[in-house]
């Protein structure tokens, strides 16, 4: 009981991060809530005036609402895309990112239940959906089933991250025998939200357009790249504006395999187009009205054909590893598959299955901009969220918040900082100084090929560089460039490097840093490969945690 | 007191009722505070038809008719006849007699309180050009408006709700707010169904309609004899169909439609009854039902009594 009342106690603590942060992120927080408050006026609007606000109609009786809902279910089941290389295959640059890919679908899934309930003409009745409170049809009906998966999928997701992201505050791994489990029930739980949204509209004969059996394939293959996509860029704003490490090889990985993914979503479309097209029967309407319109109405001929030239040029872009593995085109082509997708599997799927209607009637529908600014304020709840969430759990995650420490014997492993940077020697000073820089850090542990510590580089190792000072090698640095020579770190690096080991008490590391007069412990395994840091403001941190526990 | 308390329903939500159930979602701690409160919670904590026993289905019924007072000024009585054992309802509509005159459709919307603004209809006539294919209803006309009817080189062919054996919006509903009756008409709990329309997207009939809007009736169109499954007053944000004029057809009379069909093309009857008007339709005629490769077994038979 003792402890379940720390870890509520700690989690409040760990809260309290979220309110805490600089301009920029302030002024992201008014900038997204801004969004949030306009689309909930307009939602007020709506629930007063009826959903007659909103340019459905019974011949389109869906429209911008469902499309983001089944945009969005392919997002949140991508988290699978990080979670199977990262934990089956045991690809460790995205394993440690997977994280935040399970965060992203927790933010989608709930991004899937407002589209839902704005959707709906009598929200305040939605729990009639429910088991035993209301009366769900189960298993008859697919929306039960819907409901069913994708909060299912929620709870898994929410399960894993606080439970990983709880092991990492009191300095541990997630125990396997804890983890294992929930990871092998989401991966084949990922595919069935997607697989159960695409059994919604395919189950339906009424509906020619989206009853095919490719469906659930292609809904698959086209969040596998959408959903990619997002975390692609999301991963590279994290990096930026964080201490989180994120290798550009899983990033280069996750492109590679939405290559892969939008190239079977390409096919699939193909199939799907020729067959519509070629059989030429009566129920080809839906089809030959999203791409060439009917009888002068063609309300989505530009969107599709956009949609469809954007995914095959981001599918040429990543295909290519000299493309995906520049910065540039890989976020030109990141955008354009999330644009591509969106409209692909948002209106281009949804709106063609009710035109023409059942009694053969063509109603164009464009939303309205109550409808918009309704479906923009969702999303800006969603970026809130996420952007929460992250908020939550970074300092978490790069063990800057640690609790559990106050009445016990604190060991380095604890306070370590256990995403490490490192260079090899052969790493020129000017490359270092940009990771200073950026990284925000202030030195970096000089490894061999072996991954074994030989040194360190610190500020100061730069600066006597810069000044013209004799460096810790010895020599002169002018002495060095008129040979036409680089210098690298095993230049300035001072080496050997003082180490101490996961195991050395707090009151060691503290006097280790007071004889040495240095700033930073590079702390190693048995073998001498990094895995930590521990430095001064660590400590400090340590210092600060421990007294906030009590 | 506003526009809001006249449909205690809770289908009127205003910003105050609105953060009113925002707040016992949250806190579960908002307790009614007068009478008209009570009687929301009351609509909010509804069971499900099925699932009430005769005196809850009563007292419900009570409160509507309450409510429908308040709102109409006048007495409205909502009936709960339950199907009559042995009976199976049937249509049969005879295509070579329909002229479009669309007079069922008003008919229809006399006799069941649809909402007149914005409009609601639960029978749409669908106008063909005579030899062309017109099975797969993309070259029918809804919103043709001649002088007069019939035109000539043109045949007509009314849609309403098939009342299918195997209905796809039945099995579609996330909430089980629409059931097939033992009679076989397939009807709508308003007071249950979330607005959700997926019942829509499943329909091959294009036969349900959703209350988009507020309904605006005015008192002296409202037709008062009702019944809860039927024809009673519905709420904004719900959808609703064709009953086969529930309210009519289980005291022993025929739907509006049929009687104001003014060429005799709408026949009614009870399946299970081999004397019926329905039977010797199915028997005698070369019927067939709409989109039959659906496999949805409508109950409503089409047939061509003579050639025109």
């Amino acid at each position: 009981m003792a402890a379940i009342i720390r870890i509520i106690k700690n989690f409040f603590i760990a809260l309290r991060e979220i309110t805490i942060g600089n301009k920029k992120y302030y002024c992201w927080l008014a900038f997204l809530s801004f969004f949030v408050l306009l689309g909930l006026s307009a939602y007020v609007d709506q629930l007063n005036r009826g959903l007659i606000a909103t340019a459905m109609r019974d011949q389109v009786s869906w429209g911008l609402y469902i499309s983001n809902f089944t945009f969005l279910v392919g997002v949140a089941a991508a988290a699978v895309y990080l979670v199977i290389p990262a934990y089956v295959y045991n690809f460790k640059p995205i394993k440690e990112i997977a994280l935040f890919g399970e965060m992203l679908a927790i933010t989608a899934i709930t991004m899937c239940i407002l589209f839902i309930i704005v959707d709906l003409g009598q929200p305040t009745r939605v729990w009639h959906i429910l088991p035993v409170i209301g009366a769900m049809n189960f298993p008859s009906s697919l929306l039960a089933w819907d409901v069913v998966v994708l909060n299912g999928y929620l709870i898994l997701n929410t399960l894993i991250v606080f439970y990983t992201l709880y092991r990492f505050s009191i300095g541990k791994e997630y125990k396997w025998s804890v983890i294992w489990p929930l990871i092998i029930i989401s991966i084949p739980w990922a595919v069935s939200i997607h697989t159960v949204t695409a059994f919604l509209y395919n189950g339906l004969p009424s509906r020619p357009f989206w009853n095919a059996s490719i469906l659930a394939p292609r809904f698959l293959a086209s969040a596998f790249c959408s959903g990619p996509a997002i975390m692609l860029i999301i991963f590279q704003v994290i990096r930026k504006l964080s201490d989180v490490e994120i290798e550009n090889r899983a990033i280069f990985k996750i492109a590679e395999l939405v290559a892969y993914a939008m190239g079977i979503n390409l096919f699939l479309l193909g199939a799907e187009v020729f067959k519509e097209f070629y059989s030429g029967s009566i129920h080809t309407y839906p089809i030959r009205y999203l791409y060439f319109g009917l009888h002068g109405k063609a309300s989505l001929v530009p969107w599709i054909w956009a949609a469809t030239i954007m995914n095959i040029t981001a599918f040429l872009l990543f295909l290519s590893p000299k493309t995906r593995e520049n910065f540039v085109t890989l976020n030109i082509g990141c955008a354009l598959i999330i644009m591509g997708v969106y409209i692909e599997k948002g209106m281009g799927l949804v709106v063609p299955g009710f035109v023409p209607d059942t009694l053969g009637e063509i109603y164009e529908y464009t939303p309205t901009m109550q409808e918009i600014v309704i479906t923009m304020g969702i999303w800006a709840a969603g970026a809130m969220l996420y952007t929460v969430l992250l908020k939550f759990a970074v300092p978490v995650y790069t063990g800057k918040l640690r609790f559990g420490l106050r009445g016990k014997r604190v060991v380095a492993s604890d306070i370590m900082t256990r995403k490490v940077i490192t260079v090899t020697p052969d790493v020129p000073v000017d490359d270092i100084e940009k990771i200073l820089i950026y990284k925000n850090i202030s030195g970096i542990p000089v490894v061999d090929k072996d991954n074994k510590v030989v040194g360190v580089v610190s500020e100061s190792d730069v600066i006597f560089r810069e000044m013209g000072e004799i460096s810790h090698a010895g020599q002169k640095a002018e002495d060095l460039i008129p040979h036409g020579l680089t210098l690298t770190a095993a230049d300035v690096m001072t080496s050997p490097a003082i180490t101490a080991n996961e195991h050395t008490p707090l009151e060691d590391l503290n006097r280790i840093i007071a004889d040495n007069k240095i700033k930073r412990l590079v702390i190693v395994d048995g073998e001498k490969h990094p895995v930590g840091i521990v430095s001064r403001i660590d400590i400090v941190r340590t210092l600060k945690n421990i007294k906030e526990e009590q | 007191m506003k526009g809001v308390r006249r449909n205690i329903a809770g289908i009127n939500i205003d910003r105050r009722t609105f953060l009113k159930g925002a707040a016992l979602g949250l806190a579960g701690t908002a307790l009614p505070l007068d009478k008209a409160d009570a009687s929301f919670w009351e609509a909010f904590f509804q069971k499900h038809f099925r699932e009430m026993n005769d005196a809850e289905i009563k007292k419900v019924i009570e409160r509507l008719e309450k409510e429908y007072e308040q709102k109409y000024k006048k007495a409205i009585k909502v009936g709960n006849e339950k199907a009559i054992p042995g009976v199976l309802f049937g249509y049969g509509l005879d295509l070579s007699r329909c002229i479009g005159c669309r007079r069922c459709v008003y008919a229809c919307v006399k006799e069941n309180n649809q909402s007149l603004d914005p409009q609601v209809h639960w029978i749409t006539v669908l106008r063909f050009k005579k030899g062309e294919k017109w099975i797969d209803l993309e070259n029918s006309e809804k919103y043709y408006n001649p002088q007069q009817v019939p035109e000539p080189g043109y045949f007509y062919m009314p849609v309403q709700c098939q009342q299918c054996e195997n209905p796809p919006c039945v099995r579609a509903c996330p909430t089980q707010a629409t059931w097939k009756e033992p009679d076989g008409i397939v009807v709508i709990d308003y007071n249950w169904c979330i607005g959700c329309r997926y019942c829509m997207a499943a329909c091959p009939y294009g036969a349900r309609r959703f209350n988009w809007a507020e309904p605006k009736r005015p008192s002296e169109e409202i037709n008062p004899n009702t019944h809860y499954l039927g024809n009673r007053p519905r709420y904004r944000g719900v959808v609703e169909k064709c009953t086969f004029c529930i309210q009519r057809t289980r005291n022993g009379r025929y739907p509006a439609c049929v009687e104001a069909c003014p060429v005799g093309a709408r026949k009614f009857g009870n399946l299970l009854d081999p004397d019926s008007e329905i039977r010797y339709a199915i028997e005698h005629k070369r019927v067939f039902r709409l989109k039959e490769d659906l496999n949805t077994n409508p109950k409503f038979y089409y047939f061509f009594a003579y050639g025109v």
